[in-house]
């Protein structure tokens, strides 16, 4: 019943309605646009403004703290991307490029999820720790370079199987050569991409600059971003709208797969994190990192990378499904759960102490 | 007035395969080009809304007709299949052909 509660007013939040309003825009074929520049300009601004705030959060815990909560967000970021091509490979039938490109979609994590989910929490009055930004950071690249080697590997084996039939060197090495050169080069592009530089850079300086420093920025930076986000929200919502036909082109299978493999992911990161000892926010935060999809990343590297998968599968089902899912449905269930193993912790410590002394 | 003949080389393509278009002209040596971002519609569908990475690019490339088929060919090998794709061959005249 808390869960239904908190979905309602989630609904009635202004980034979902604006998003809803996106696609019904979409679906009325109205030629209402985002400008270019402007829809170029948000993603930025978005992780800057996340960015900043994790450098003054940062700078006020440290960095030792951050270090396990990354290494095992990493580590299950990897595991994630291997069990869904399993997933997909085996249950689902895709062909190998389709899974891997599938797999390390929804082992990747979305900035806008993640600006949407900071939102969230402000609206319950809920903080989070500020170095989930780094690892957002961090977790970017991650699951494509898995994706992408294990591509490459199961590529040039298929080479070295037809080499043994029709024994030709030449093609082999030009094979093996073009595999290892694109992955140094999505490898040194995902590092040096913007959104990787904006965010670092913004954490960096906002680890100097303190809250001191941050005052006399913080209208832009802070008062506006929920305001930035339900702009952004139109031009999300617009897009969905514009691909809400290729859903049906998803199938089935991979429809559930877009809901149930981030409920599965994000349960996993809410779980794991509150052992870690994160906060109630940052439990969510941890959840909401696992359980997204990348929608804007993905496709430049992926259709570098691994050209052979269908843009149209990952694109739709992380964009016209798992986000709406994940910002509508799934953040709130999350919240309820953190807001559970939190509140049941203290509550199970206060019984057992009692037990104890009493 | 002198005119040479070489020859131009129009693709048409999705935006993400820009890259792999200018890495051969660079495997062979082909250093100018000109590209410019367009929308349209095709055997892909409507291309040009939504992400600006799933606009089309029009690449344009004068080069002498030696270098043609192989530039040709790679990009039909490696591209043709996994992209949205289309590219044609025009006759052109310039002045100073040892820019080419």
């Amino acid at each position: 019943m808390d869960i239904l509660q908190l979905i309602q007013s989630n609904l009635l939040t202004p980034i979902v309605l604006f998003f809803l309003f996106g696609i019904i825009a979409a679906r009325i074929k109205s030629d209402l646009k985002m400008p270019e520049a402007i829809s170029e300009f948000l993603p930025i601004y978005l992780l800057a403004a996340i960015g900043l705030h994790g450098g003054i959060e940062m700078r006020k815990t440290g960095f030792e703290e951050m270090l396990v909560p990354m290494l095992v967000a990493i580590g299950l970021s990897l595991l994630f991307t291997l069990n869904h091509y399993q997933i997909l490979r085996r249950l689902g039938k895709f062909n190998i490029f389709d899974s891997y490109a599938l797999a390390s979609t929804y082992g990747a994590v979305g900035a806008v999820t993640f600006s949407v989910g900071l939102s969230f929490l402000k609206n319950q009055g809920v903080s989070s720790e500020g170095y989930l930004a780094a690892i957002l950071a961090v977790l970017e690249p991650v699951a494509f370079i898995l994706a992408i080697f294990l591509t490459n590997m199961a590529v040039s084996k298929q080479i070295r199987t037809k080499k043994q039939s029709f024994a030709d060197d030449e093609e082999l090495e030009i094979g093996m050569k073009q595999s290892s050169t694109k992955l140094s080069q999505v490898l040194k592009e995902s590092i040096t991409g913007k959104a990787i530089v904006i965010l670092l850079g913004s954490i960096v300086i906002g680890y100097i600059i303190g809250k001191e420093g941050f005052e006399p920025i913080s209208i832009v930076f802070d008062e506006l971003f929920t305001g930035a986000i339900v702009i952004f929200m139109i031009e999300m919502g617009i897009i969905a709208g514009q691909r809400l036909e290729d859903i049906k082109k998803v199938g089935i299978f991979l429809t559930a797969f877009s809901i149930i493999i981030p409920t599965f992911n994000g349960i996993i990161g809410v779980l794991v994190s509150t052992a870690l000892g994160l906060s109630l926010g940052g439990a969510v935060m941890f959840g909401l990192l696992l359980a997204s999809a990348s929608f804007i990343a993905a496709p430049a590297v992926l259709r570098y990378a691994i050209p052979q998968a269908n843009p149209s599968l990952y694109i739709t089902s992380a964009l016209g499904i798992t986000f709406p899912y994940n910002i509508i449905v799934l953040l709130p269930i999350m919240f309820t759960i953190s807001t559970w193993v939190h509140g049941e912790g203290t509550i199970d410590l206060f019984n057992y102490v009692s037990k104890v002394f009493i | 007035m002198k005119l040479y003949d070489v020859k131009l080389l129009t693709v048409t393509c999705e935006f993400l395969a820009q890259k792999n278009v200018i890495e051969i002209l660079k495997d062979h040596d082909i250093t100018g080009y000109t590209t410019y971002e367009v929308e349209g519609n095709g055997a892909k569908g409507l291309r040009g809304q939504g992400f600006k990475n799933e606009k089309n690019v029009k690449i344009e490339v004068v080069m002498r007709e030696e270098k043609l088929s192989g530039v040709v060919e790679d990009i039909s090998r490696t591209l043709f299949p996994d992209f949205a794709i289309i590219l044609y061959v025009s006759d052109v005249g310039v002045v100073r052909t040892e820019k080419f």
